[in-house]
């Protein structure tokens, strides 16, 4: 990383986000807004049962009412491969002979409008045998449950996964094993050991924008326009289970309405492509809300953690086992189970680990990507687990903390990157953020929180900078826009690389067949690794500007610098339209940069972290006695992040992180009863409202340029909801001696932990 | 998406009334639409026609007549909240209206359909019982009055037949001396649980309390026996009873245990709320602050 | 592009005449009772800026202005705008020149993902013209009807604040901002 020359001109700045004025107008076009000329509609048969064998499917009525042009089961689709899974090619298109979820796919109907496929779809009538169904860890867990999956087939789209280790005769699809030092001799060594357990319900991203897609078959090509957060991915799958080349397949990617994690990998595209194939028109697929929370959602969690400490706070020895409740089809559960796995000790030092963490199919909705990949619920148990160790060691949960984090350099686990930011000092940020220490009112409470998150790793990332005749750049990157401001931060960086001003630089929309591989829109990886590529291929842009240049100006490569749009020196100074124009001899041609990112491979999960995430919390309660009710006054988010590229937007995505936090934390529950999921919609989950806004709400940046990225940047975006459950937890431990191990914390779950609180007292 | 319907839009409660007749139970009527047309939208209920009643001008308008507020039954939420005389006149109703669902809701939703639609997840019924107000259905032979307790029958399921249009709500002012608070407790997007209260006192004479509990059971409903353990007492015996009284409550709100909370939580927050909204009213009817009384005449 | 299908029969057979200014601009159209308003924006009018989210009037994504008055496209019928005057987003801005909200908004973060933010600046629009000096207290009451996922609010808040404090200035440039 070379120091800078001069002052960064727009990195480290704020500017207007590229996108805000379209969004603001309401001309920005997202996927549910798009139409293709001659498209048509389609709907979906859902099972209503959880667990059900298919015998037989009548689709006589469905197919003859008016604007039916097509009704569709998994047998009129058995000329491709009707399977996919980024972990397990496990989930049929459309369920083949069995249905494992209500709200499982099992007929499409396509039509010449969204009313008539809709009227037609109730117009079907399928037979089911109805099977016993698993919905719980206990059920899925128990020596004789049902299982979902009788044989597993490996998708190959992972390095970290080439090794699933699903075991055979249960419903674990995934067991991730890690271990260091010996686990015995750890305990032998504790003086006091802690036994706690924790759980984390099942809970929905609700992104304002459902899943849509649009797919068009013909010519031996397919196009899809997807809400996806992985065009390439989704590209490889299509490619696979329709045998066409890569070149062939093309997903475009428009703004999506919010993501975190629901849009990736593959969803519904191979569904809305194989019936676009069929019928021979460009066909839409737009999910209901109610239909995208049968679609996707975060694994549920229990939580085991056994930690042996010294008496003066020292950890010893932790033993993790957790087992992460996925849903009928594997999705990532897999990975989810590994990566968060892996970081089961949190980020403190612990001589011996011995971490189990279980994927467990059940007959309920996926449980897919979803901020922060299922580290929150580790941190859920071992950021709680610290404070109820403090409690009674007697020591002050900061300082207990401070003992353990591990320092800048030391290892987390052999083979990989070191840590690489001030844990001590961003916690001692965020302690004094909240004045912790000082007193507060009776019924007040604080609580510190902090938390480690691998990314994913390795990955690849390529990209091009073109510069057009007139100096003017565009970008073409794999990264989606979802909302994190993707499109004004990697252009801020080549607008910097390049000395233009950001008016200059445009980041053309994913496109799989115009835009270079990227693997994915997702792990906070964007802004520091396409950011790496799109300023590597910035920086090979450069080089051939510098030596057109040095050719043209009769000066040497060493003189030269690039500033306002030129390159100049001291024997003059072209614009870079100057120098693009004398090169080609007309005014037209361009030149083109290239660049890539290519992450480490090696032990211990397959890829050495470019980065580690780490994020911390300190929050302050006050909790109504009477009701149970939390009312969070004030909350500090502290985000590592490097170097900000564009402030504003690191502080807006810590500040959703934590609401989004603060959603799992006391409200958000999906409740399933008889395999049935009770609340599907917003009037019964309960979504955070700008009513719950803490009285004061403040991201602090921690900018110590000690990231791989450009100028030192490091990935967040999932740091703000990682840490929030257990800093309010610990808040309200501090404020009412109670302490929840079961999310959400309702009010009616914080009044029966006082009252059982308050039983036990007086025993 | 809708199932299709036609529109029947009659102009006077005459025309209503025969359209319900001749149409029975294929038609609906329809004012705001807001909970009615969420139902359809999700298959609940089907209808070949929609009678719109926003085109009668008898059931719009609010005035005030005789000490009461008379309240058209398509009068929505936000004119409630927003009318300076249920403001000045009725400021708990006016608040309480302030607080319904959110404001695209109160700005369509009316106090009629809310009544009729019977949703046991709802504010207006559970803080009008307490002030005694009753309802007016007309018939084709004329209008008779029903008290809103028995209006209100079980869940979505109203006193109102078939040959009937409920055309205003009637709300009388309180007492002298008398103040009325509405408190709620929510978690998910309706109201969890909702207690009012009607405090007549002068210092340290509680004279008459009435008390109104909603969302936790089938109905909204009036706790006539709590109401006895707290009335024509002393203020200290009131404070002491009123654990005892919050308990009767509880049992006597006959909550049921759904998604916003179990049985057992919300009997014991209908104590909580009424022990919080007794002290509120108490001393705003000692300051003779909010006194909701309503003198003379005048159009909302 | 516009969806013309209600001339050539309904499921009813009833088909209802209506007429209603949009953004400005006045149109005539066929409909059928049963379509939401939601519907005759995006599908027959082409304006896509409303949104659709949850479909059940508790996020406000669809949140448009019918007279003035902040309702929920989703759930309200199409032909209760008629004679009526609509705003949807497309109609805030005067061709290249912002509403002090939008700019608002676009300066303090108030949006990322942007979905919920057509909805969520008409919302504002009308809550400040009902109160044009609101506190933060009254903005939170108001706006708890709009939901967002990104941003968390704080910014949609500020957003709000400063262009209450904008549109009050011009509105009586005299007065200093606070």
């Amino acid at each position: 990383m070379e120091p800078s020359a001069s002052p960064l001109h727009t990195v480290g700045t704020s500017p207007q986000r590229l996108d805000a004025r379209e969004k603001v107008t309401g001309r920005a076009t997202f996927i549910s807004d798009l139409r293709v000329p001659g498209m048509v509609y389609t709907k979906l048969w859902r099972s209503p049962l959880p667990h059900a064998r298919l015998r037989a499917i009548d689709t006589t009525a469905a197919a003859s009412a008016p604007g039916v042009l097509a009704v569709l089961t998994a047998a009129d689709l058995a000329d491709c491969d009707r399977y996919f899974g980024p972990a397990y090619k496990d989930q049929p298109i459309l369920a083949i002979d069995r249905v494992r979820y209500a709200g499982e796919p099992v007929v499409a109907v396509v039509a010449h409008s969204e009313r008539e496929a809709a009227e037609a779809v109730t117009l079907l009538e399928v037979d089911l045998e109805e099977l016993p169904a698993v919905t719980t860890l206990d059920e899925a867990l128990a020596p004789e449950a049902p299982l979902l999956h009788e044989t597993l087939r490996p998708a190959g789209h992972f390095r970290d996964l080439a090794n699933l280790r699903p075991i055979a005769g249960t419903n674990i699809c995934h067991h991730f094993h890690h271990a260091r030092g010996a686990i015995d001799q750890g305990f032998a060594e504790a003086e006091v050991i802690f036994e706690d357990m924790f759980t984390f319900p099942m809970v929905h991203h609700y992104s304002m924008e459902p899943h849509v897609a649009i797919a068009q078959v013909g010519n031996d090509q397919i196009t899809v326009w997807a809400s996806t957060q992985h065009p390439f991915p989704v590209r490889k799958e299509l490619a696979e289970m329709f045998g066409l080349p890569l070149a062939r397949v093309q997903v475009i990617v428009p703004y999506l309405g919010g993501a975190y994690g629901n849009k990736s990998y593959t969803k519904i595209e191979p569904l809305v492509v194989a019936l676009a194939r069929k019928v021979g028109c460009p066909v839409r697929l737009a999910l209901t809300v109610e239909e995208s929370f049968k679609t996707v959602r975060r694994a549920a969690a229990r939580v085991r953690l056994k930690t042996g400490v010294k008496r003066d706070g020292t950890i010893v020895a932790r033993q993790c086992t957790a087992h992460y409740q996925i849903g009928a089809y594997a999705d990532v559960g897999p990975r989810v189970a590994q990566k968060a796995g892996y970081t089961a000790g949190g980020p403190y030092r612990i001589p011996h680990l011995h971490i189990d963490t279980y994927a467990v199919y059940s007959n309920t909705v996926n449980s897919v990507a979803f901020r922060g990949y299922g580290v929150p619920q580790l941190a859920w148990a071992y950021e709680s687990q610290m404070d109820i160790m403090a409690e009674r060691l007697g020591l002050d949960p900061l300082d207990m903390r401070l003992k353990n984090l591990l320092r800048r350099g030391e290892v987390f686990a052999p083979g990989d990157l070191p840590i690489d930011a001030d844990l001590p000092g961003d916690l001692r940020r965020a302690a004094a953020a909240i004045g912790w220490g000082q007193p507060l009112p009776r019924g007040r409470g604080r609580g510190l929180a902090c938390v480690i998150k691998a990314p994913l790793a390795p990955s690849v990332a390529s990209a091009l900078v073109r510069m057009h005749a007139d100096g003017s750049v565009t970008l073409l990157a794999g990264t989606v826009e979802m909302g994190q401001g993707a499109r004004t931060v990697l252009s801020q960086i080549v607008a910097e690389e390049l000395a233009l001003p950001l008016r200059w630089v445009r980041l053309a929309q994913p496109e799989s067949g115009t835009s270079p591989y990227d693997q994915a829109t997702s792990s906070s990886r964007s802004t520091t690794l396409v950011g790496l590529a799109l300023q590597a291929a910035a920086r090979d842009l450069r080089q051939q500007l510098l030596e057109l240049a040095a050719e043209q100006l009769q000066t040497h490569i060493a003189h030269l610098t690039l500033r306002d749009g030129g390159v100049e020196g001291p024997s003059g100074r072209l614009s870079y339209a100057e120098i693009i124009a004398q090169h080609f001899g007309l005014p037209g041609g361009e030149l083109i940069g290239r660049g890539g990112y290519r992450g480490e491979r090696g032990a211990p999960l397959g890829g050495v972290a470019p980065f580690w995430e780490v994020s911390l919390a300190a929050a302050e309660v006050e909790v109504d006695e009477g009701t149970g009710q939390v009312q969070l006054h004030r909350y500090i988010s502290i985000a590592d992040v490097g170097k900000a590229i564009h402030p504003q937007q690191c502080e807006a995505q810590e500040e959703g992180g934590v609401m989004m936090g603060i959603g799992h934390t006391l409200f958000e529950e999906m409740i399933y009863q008889d395999g049935q999921l009770l609340n599907p919609g917003l009037l019964d989950y309960r979504i955070p409202t700008i009513t719950d806004l803490p009285g004061d709400l403040r991201s602090i940046l921690v900018e110590n340029a000690d990231g791989p990225g450009p100028h030192g940047s490091k990935g967040i975006g999932e740091s703000g909801l990682m840490p929030t459950a257990p800093a309010i937890a610990n808040a309200i431990a501090q404020a009412i001696r109670v302490r929840l191990t079961a999310l959400p914390l309702t009010p009616e779950r914080v009044w029966q932990a006082m009252r059982g609180a308050q039983a036990h007292r007086t025993a | 998406m809708l199932p299709p319907f036609a529109l029947e839009e009659p102009t006077s409660v005459h025309e209503a009334l025969a359209l319900r007749a001749r149409y029975g139970e294929t038609a609906c009527l329809y004012a705001g639409g807001t909970e009615l047309l969420l139902t359809m939208k999700e298959g609940l209920l089907r209808y070949e026609r929609l009678i719109n009643i926003k085109l009668i001008p008898e059931l719009a308008g609010m005035a005030l007549e005789d000490g009461a507020l008379h309240i058209g039954a398509i009068t929505t939420h936000r004119m409630l909240e927003r009318s300076p005389v249920v403001q000045r006149h009725f400021p708990t109703v006016a608040e309480m209206a302030a607080h319904v669902a959110n404001v695209r809701v109160r700005e369509v939703g009316t106090l009629g359909g809310n009544l009729c639609f019977a949703e046991p997840h709802a504010d207006p019924g559970t803080l009008l019982l307490v002030y005694d107000a009753s309802v007016a259905l007309a018939q084709q032979g004329g209008t008779h009055t029903l008290a809103l307790e028995q209006f209100f029958v079980g869940p979505f399921e109203v006193a109102l037949a078939d040959d009937e249009i409920l055309t205003a709500i009637r709300v009388p002012a309180l007492p002298a001396h008398t103040a009325a608070v509405y408190l709620k407790y929510g978690l998910l997007e309706r109201p969890s649980v909702g207690v009012a209260v009607a405090v007549t006192a002068l210092p340290d004479q509680v004279q008459e309390v009435r008390i109104a509990v909603g969302c936790v059971g089938p109905t909204p409903r009036r706790l006539r026996d709590v109401e006895g353990l707290l009335s024509q007492k002393e203020l200290p015996e009131v404070r002491a009873t009123l654990d005892a009284a919050g308990a009767l409550a509880g049992s006597a709100a006959d909550a049921v245990t759904d998604l916003h909370g179990s049985a057992e939580y919300k009997a014991y927050l209908v104590g909580v709320l009424l022990r919080r909204a007794f002290e509120r009213a108490y001393q705003q009817a000692i300051r003779g602050d909010v006194g909701d009384t309503a003198r003379g005449r005048g159009t909302a | 592009m516009t969806d013309n299908r209600a001339h050539h029969g309904t499921a009813t057979g009833q088909v209802l005449s209506i007429h209603v200014t949009v953004n400005g601009h006045a149109h005539d159209v066929l409909i059928e009772p049963y379509l939401t308003l939601i519907e005759l924006i995006r599908d027959r009018l082409g304006l896509t800026g409303t949104k659709k989210s949850c479909d059940m009037q508790v996020c406000g994504a669809c949140t448009v202005l019918l007279n003035g008055r902040p309702v929920s496209a989703c759930t309200m019928l199409a032909f209760e705008a008629r004679h009526a005057s609509l705003l949807t987003i497309e109609g805030l801005a005067q061709g290249e020149a912002l509403h002090p909200i939008q700019e608002a908004f676009i300066e303090h973060g108030g949006l990322q993902c942007g979905f919920c933010t057509p909805g969520m600046i008409l919302a504002a629009k009308a809550l400040l013209e009902e109160n044009p000096a609101p506190t933060e207290e009254e903005v939170k009451h108001y706006m708890r009807g709009n939901l967002c996922r990104c941003t968390g609010y704080k910014r949609i808040l500020e957003s709000i604040m400063v262009a209450a404090r904008r549109l009050a200035q011009t509105h009586n440039p005299g007065v200093l901002e606070t």
